[in-house]
């Protein structure tokens, strides 16, 4: 922990990362305006002190708007990234440890996931699902599924040849004793890493589907379909597409300065070399 | 009985076959599952029965789904994916597909050359001056790159570089074909926006498989005996750190591709990506999954490629 708060990257990250949450969670409540409700005394007003990020061109308050739009596509990636790392992980951890012949075929299913564009893969479903909110964040858990669940394997092989996991076997524990007990805990952090970074592409394949008008739909908010709407007067009022861009990539600036200090802190080896 | 030893290389394509077969049966049957019937999707909700079954027998989707998907699949061997039923209605396919391959194809490439150049650059020079001002900068604009997304970027770079300084065009690519100096004139931007963030995460990994190469005990030998600095970064610390560069660019080539689709919309190129959006939006069922596999098909050829590379790079893997 001390490692974490020494390594100024990683502390940035948390701070941003918080931020982005405290703003997402509280920051609905705390602004007066609605995030659908239209305006037309108020059209594409710049950024004022009443709104500040402007207005859009239905007159809606554009910061009310990106913050609940970022709180549904937070939801949707940690939603679709946490089902993932959950299955993708148990699937992983049973294929290594029991293997079989039903692990070979989850993996050999696993390879095919992977081999697929992620986005192509995202979009192919969209299609058989139906553009939704519920179907992106089902999109995005089958994309992650596939990299879990090698993640998860290809440490738990390297793991359960240890003594200890052999001493807990020769004990009499469970299966699932083991596998819960004494494996997951020591291939935990990576599997943490690997979920920050999947938080923040999440982030990218909703807010990509949404603004190619695949995702998300009008009138409801997602920083895709803001995105894509400032686009549309771009050219009369540029602060739309801008501030809701700024705020994408803050929010993945966060996730990524955390993840990549959470790896540095984990890998001594590397931590004394750079 | 003498047994058939099947190279490492045999065996890879062996599996990327089986895995083409496999994503042709999971684009088929899960769309079919998804949404059933085509001609519901042709002729609309409020179409006869008889006119259903008309179509049915005229397309062959009568026969049971297994059969189906053979005469689907066989015809896709062959390059006949069938027709296009709404957006671009009564033409081949496999003409959309052929006709817009090679701008996806050129766009995909010209990313992975720019994003290969950059990173090579940035690794090495931030590798070699690793804790100093070069490097913290090169880390920090890598992390900013990480989180533009390409849609977002693309428009910052139309913004300053198109609208702004009027250097490249905003909108619009003329196709390798018709002239290849237009075509890396006008798919720069968005080659560039697909690229920036994987050039990103390219450099961090050279500069961190530079760096931990660097401190092997072959190099420090090799200095000790008194080879240049130069020598021995190029042939000693270069070499083994491009394994994991290549793995690592190998697995990016699904995102490079997946950021074709977005930026081919954005900039109206005609590519596969468009078309697949396009399909998507017309509920053109058979287009979607001749889009589908066509991306599958290619990241399994250029992954084989890379394993090819991988393999020849570090002989101690095979």
């Amino acid at each position: 922990m001390r490692a974490f708060f020494a390594n100024k990257l990683a502390v940035i990250g948390a701070a941003v990362t918080g931020f982005v949450l405290l703003a997402v969670i509280a920051g609905p409540w705390v602004l007066p305006h609605s995030p659908t409700e239209a305006n037309f005394l108020a059209l594409l007003e710049p950024p004022s002190l009443a709104h500040p990020f402007g207005t859009d061109s239905f007159g809606r308050d554009v910061l009310t708007r990106i913050l609940y739009g970022a709180r549904v596509s937070l939801a949707v990636s940690v939603t679709g990234v946490l089902a993932a790392a959950l299955l993708g992980s148990a699937a992983g951890l049973v294929s290594a440890y029991v293997g079989g012949w039903t692990a070979a075929v989850a993996m050999r299913i696993s390879d095919l996931l992977f081999s697929f564009p992620s986005f192509v893969l995202a979009l192919f479903l969209m299609v058989v699902l139906g553009f939704g909110i519920a179907n992106i964040a089902a999109s995005i858990a089958l994309i992650y599924l596939p990299l879990f669940a090698r993640l998860a394997r290809n440490m738990a092989l390297v793991v359960k040849e240890e003594p200890w996991v052999q001493a807990a076997q020769l004990m009499g524990q469970s299966t699932f004793s083991i596998l819960t007990r004494e494996i997951l805990p020591n291939i935990a952090a990576p599997l943490f890493v690997q979920i920050a970074i999947g938080i923040a592409f999440g982030i990218v394949i909703e807010a990509g589907l949404s603004f190619l008008g695949l995702g998300v739909q009008p009138p409801n908010p997602s920083l895709g379909t803001i995105m894509a709407d400032g686009r549309e007067y771009f050219q009369r009022a540029p602060w739309v597409l801008t501030l809701s861009g700024v705020a994408i990539s803050i929010a993945l600036l966060g996730l990524n300065l955390l993840s990549d200090g959470i790896r540095d802190v984990m890998d001594p080896k590397l931590r004394a070399r750079l | 009985m003498p047994t058939i030893n099947l190279g490492p290389a045999s065996r890879r394509l062996g599996g990327a076959l089986l895995i083409a077969f496999l994503g042709a049966a999971l684009v088929f049957f899960v769309m079919r599952a998804g949404h059933g019937d085509p001609a519901l999707a042709a002729l609309g909700d409020q179409a006869t029965p008889e006119a259903i079954a008309a179509f049915h027998k005229r397309w062959g989707l009568d026969a049971p789904l297994v059969v189906q998907f053979w005469r689907w699949l066989s015809g896709a061997l062959v390059g006949n994916f069938g027709m296009s039923m709404t957006v671009a209605g009564g033409v081949p396919i496999a003409d959309l597909i052929g006709s817009r391959l090679p701008n996806t194809l050129f766009i995909g490439f010209y990313a992975m050359a720019i994003a290969v150049a950059i990173s090579l650059v940035a690794g090495t020079v931030s590798a070699l001056y690793h804790g100093r001002f070069i490097d913290s900068a090169a880390t920090g604009i890598a992390v900013l790159g990480i989180s533009m997304p390409d849609f977002w970027l693309s428009y910052v770079l139309v913004y300053l570089l198109a609208l702004g300084a009027g250097i490249f065009p905003s909108y619009g690519f003329v196709s390798p074909g018709d002239s290849l100096a237009g075509a890396l004139y006008s798919g720069f931007l968005p080659a560039f926006a697909i690229a920036a963030p994987m050039a990103a995460s390219f450099t961090r990994i050279l500069r961190t498989a530079l760096i931990d190469t660097l401190y092997r005990d072959h190099v420090r030998v090799a200095r000790s005996l008194g080879y240049s600095r130069a020598f021995v970064f190029v042939h000693y610390v270069f070499r083994n750190a491009l394994i994991p560069y290549v793995t690592v660019i190998g697995l990016q080539v699904r995102y490079l591709l997946g950021g074709t689709v977005v930026v081919e919309r954005i900039f109206g190129i005609p590519g596969i990506g468009a078309l697949l959006v396009d399909a998507a939006f017309g509920r053109d069922y058979g287009l979607v999954q001749a889009c589908a596999l066509t991306f599958l098909i290619c990241v399994l050829i250029v992954n084989f490629l890379v394993d090819l590379l991988c393999a020849a790079l570090n002989p101690r893997s095979t």
